[in-house]
Formats: structure tokens, sequence, C-alpha cells
């Protein structure tokens, strides 16, 4: 079967300062997720997380291997058709109200004005909106501009959701309105790639999930197998982080 | 086409209730009632001195909106991670430039337009108080002289837009806009210099005659897109001048939107 994203041979390094010193952000990642799976991302701070995440919806180009959802090359702008992106702290245009940004959203993924109508409306009562629709977005909290930026995400229905710390700022109640929308979701067949540090989360969600430490990907397994007996996640996850000699942020 | 039109269409709604728009109308609104003041102080080409007045506040607002509210609609895209929710839907890089250019080229068009409307209002009504001083009037011209300024806001935007693809912050794009404003506005009269100098008794060396011609051909001639002189005393102007100048705008533009589009292209967005 055709995984939905393909990461062979990833390999990414950043010039930083004056002297443009390399870091290496991602070195030789290997990746597949299939159809219907919930994966998640953990690592510590600076792990190369976003820089994977970003690399996926080609917002950065890798130095070396090939980044493909749904078989084609993520450089193909099409593609992204099907990729719903929620960055990690999204900032949008703050006088659009949140209607206009999912007007956006559905416009540039070719649906109809109906279409987008009636989604958004499906959306704004899933992350609890409806009230503040109209409102620009300059007067939204942060956890209000995470829901508004998941409705974006999941406005043309994709095939894939890449989400980026989907739970960053917000409340539980916010939290819970997330998972099950990721549980939605899973239930309908969809891709969902996330990255969280909130591993109770991830114990929750996810069919499987890679721990990625200093650029490389140490382990990448179901979490049934990772989970047995009394193992908690956080467990595999300090290990794993330990045994590559990384600093621990979390 | 498809993806075109949001992003411009988002641009243009951002720009147009930004607040600092609303301040730059109204320093504008201003000027247009404090011309009534100034030209009534003059006891001789009153005329002249309204025209001047009102082209010369619409220019003013004009430079004002490109400067304040241009520059941050494509900068702050690139200073607070926007662009990372524009470029993750189906639009490519040039799609997103181009887009975004049309935006703000409507933004520029209907608010020089509103001000237009608001001088034409002014000069009309100090015309009405003090109709003996406008003997030679020509209203074609000054709405040339309007439509000439409202295209060379478009060229410096397009630069502006030039400098974006490539700096880091706004700052910087805004300062290399002023700097070109203020090049291609004198550049005419420096390379007039020192093509002839003995006119005014000084000597240029050769190596700086070079450099102001390599500038002259660099740099966009803003000096050309100025008519308020030609307004004000209701100058003719040959066709041929109107279309060179038109076309010599367009061309700049699109030359500077495409090169933003080939940088934009190149660059990642960590």
């Amino acid at each position: 079967m055709m995984p939905m994203i393909k990461l062979t041979n990833i390999s990414k390094e950043f010039k930083e300062g004056i002297q443009a010193k390399k870091i290496k952000a991602i070195d030789d990642l290997v990746l597949e997720v299939q159809k219907g799976e919930v994966f998640g991302f953990l690592g510590p701070n600076g792990a190369g997380k976003s820089t994977t995440i970003k690399i996926l919806v080609n917002l950065i180009r890798p130095d070396k291997g090939k980044a493909l959802i749904m078989d084609r090359d993520v450089n193909d702008t099409a593609v992204r058709k099907h990729v719903g992106y929620l960055p990690e702290n999204p900032y949008f245009y703050d006088y659009l109200t949140a209607e206009e940004l999912l007007w956006f959203g559905g416009k540039t993924t070719g649906l109809s004005a109906t279409a987008i109508k009636n989604r958004a409306d499906e959306l704004f009562q899933k992350v609890n909106l409806e009230n503040a629709r109209k409102r620009q977005l300059r007067t939204y909290s942060k956890g209000m501009l995470q829901r508004a930026g998941l409705a974006l995400s999941l406005i043309h229905d994709p095939d894939v959701a890449i989400l980026d710390e989907p739970m960053s700022g917000l409340d539980p109640l916010g939290r819970k309105m997330v998972g099950d929308v990721i549980l939605e979701l899973k239930a309908r067949g969809k891709t969902i790639f996330f990255s969280s540090h909130i591993l109770t989360d991830v114990e929750r969600f996810c069919d499987r999930v890679g721990i990625i430490v200093a650029g490389r990907l140490r382990l990448v397994d179901r979490l049934d197998n990772l989970l047995v007996g009394n193992t908690k996640l956080e467990d595999v996850f300090l290990r794993e982080v330990e045994k590559a000699g990384g600093g621990i942020e979390i | 086409m498809n993806t075109l039109w949001p992003v411009a269409l988002i641009t243009f709604k951002e720009g147009i209730r930004n607040r600092a728009l609303y301040g730059i109308t109204l320093l504008a609104l201003l000027f247009f009632i404090a011309n009534f003041l100034i030209s009534g102080m003059f006891m001789q080409e009153v005329g002249k001195v309204a025209i001047d007045i009102a082209l010369s506040a619409v220019s003013l607002s004009g430079l004002l909106l490109v400067l304040f509210v241009g520059i941050n609609l494509m900068a702050k895209d690139l200073d607070k991670k926007t662009i990372y929710m524009v470029l993750s839907r189906p639009i490519s890089r040039s799609q997103y430039i181009l887009g975004k250019f049309l935006g703000m080229a409507l933004l520029i068009i209907t608010t020089m337009v509103f001000l237009s409307v608001c001088a034409a209002l002014s000069i009309q009504l100090i015309k009405m108080v003090y109709p003996n001083y406008f003997p030679r009037f020509s209203w074609p011209m000054i709405l040339l002289a309007l439509s000439f300024n409202t295209l060379s806001m478009i060229l410096l935007s397009a630069l502006a837009f030039f400098f974006a693809s490539f700096t880091s912050t706004s700052f910087i794009t805004l300062v290399l806009t002023v700097i070109v404003y203020i090049i291609g506005q004198s550049l005419s009269d420096v390379k007039a210099l020192v093509d002839a100098p003995q006119t005014v008794g000084i000597h240029v060396s050769a190596a700086t005659v070079k450099l102001v011609q390599l500038a002259y051909y660099l740099f966009p001639n803003l000096s050309v897109f100025n008519l308020k002189i030609q307004a004000a005393h209701s100058l003719f102007l040959p066709a041929s001048y109107i279309l060179w100048t038109v076309t010599y705008g367009l061309i700049y533009t699109a030359l500077a939107i495409t090169g933003a589009a080939i940088i934009f292209r190149l660059r990642e967005f960590p």
C-alpha cells in the first residue's frame, strides 16, 4: 500500500551566525506513515520536529533526500490540496475575521462558496468559535487563534493533517476539543501526523510514535509494542533521549 | 487566477482595515481643508498654489501608504510567520507574490481614487471662491497628474516587494524603499547637472559621471511621474510623453515583481 507520508534519507543543515557555522537540524531521516494512521512525532525542544514538518509542507527544502505526500513530491503545489497544516503558535491576519480566514482556506483549495459556508458552519461549531466567527482575529486570545488555525487546516477536508503542537496554548477544554477532532479524523480514515510535548495526549490518540533527538530519528514503533506492562511513554521518551546523550527539555 | 484572487482580496482587506490608513487619509483631508486657508493667503497665483497643495497632499499620502501600510502587508507575513498559513495552501511562491502585489495595487488605487476626489473637491471649491485666479485651468491635466502619481506609487510598492523578497526585516525593506524613492526623485536633476556642469560652474570627475549614468539606468526615474508643475500651470504635454511614461512605469513594475518572485522561489521559511 502506498504510504501517505514518505520521508527518504532527509538531511537538513542551517547556517548560523556571522561565520555561517553549520548546524545539523535533521540527519538522514527515514519515515513512512500509512493511510488512516495517527502518528505522534516526539522529541525535545530543537530536536528537528518542526523542521521535519516544515519540509513536509515545503516551507523548507531538504539538502538531501526526498519528501513525498501521497506519492507526490511536496514541491508539487497541487499536493497541498490534500494536506491540512496547523503551524505551532499560528499567527493570522489581524484585520480578517475567522470567517474570512476560512473563506480564504476554502477558495485556495478550490471549494465552492456553498461548500465553504457549510464546512465553516460545521467547523466553527466543532472548535467552539461559533460566536466569534465574525470578529477580527486581532481580538482573539492565543487559544482562540489555535482553534481558528485548526478549523483553517481542516476546511478542505484534507486526507493528511499535519499538526505542529496542536494542543499548545489551549486550556483543558480546548485540548479535549482538539483530541475529539483528531479521533474523529482517525475514525474517518484520515492520516494525522502531529508533534506534541504532551505525552498523555500522544498515548491517547496515536497508533505509532517516532522519537527524534538532535536531528536523528531514534525510534519508530507502535504504541502497543512500547507500552507493555507498566511502561509509560514518558519512560520510553526519557530513555531514548538519554541514550542519544541529548539534553532533556520537557 | 483561482489562487491569485483570494490572496489579493485578503491583502486588500487587511490593508483597507488597517488603522494607519485612516490616519494617513485624515492627514490628507486636513491638508485639503488647510488648502483653503493657505491659498487664500496668496494675493496672486491662488489657482496654482491650490492645485500644487492638493496634488502634494495626495502625493504625500500615497508615499505614506506605501511605506507604512504596503511594506507591512508583505513584511509582516515574514516577521510574524503568517506566510506559513498562506504557503501551506496550494499556492506557489510566485502566485503568492503576484496575489499580494495585486491586493496592494488595488489598495493603492482605491485610496488614491478617494483622495483624488477629495483633492478635486478642494480645488473646485477654491476655484468657486476665487474664480479670477484660475485663468488657465485644465481638469484633464490634474487627472493625469493624479493618475501618474498613482502609477508611481504602484511602482514604488513593487520595489518594496522586491526588497522584501530578500531582506529579513520590514525595517530594512523600509530603509531601502525610502533610499530608492529619494534617488528616484532626484536622479534627473543630478544627471542634468553632471551632463552640463559648466552651466553652474563646477567640475565633475569622469568617475562621478559614470556613476550617475549607471544609477540613472539602474534606479527608477520617479520624477517623470511628477506632473504637479504641468497641472498647476496647465502646460501642454505631448501624447508620446504620456505613452512613454506609462510604458516605463508598467515595465519597471513588472520587472520588480518578476525579480521578487524569482528570489522568493529560492527562499526558505525556517
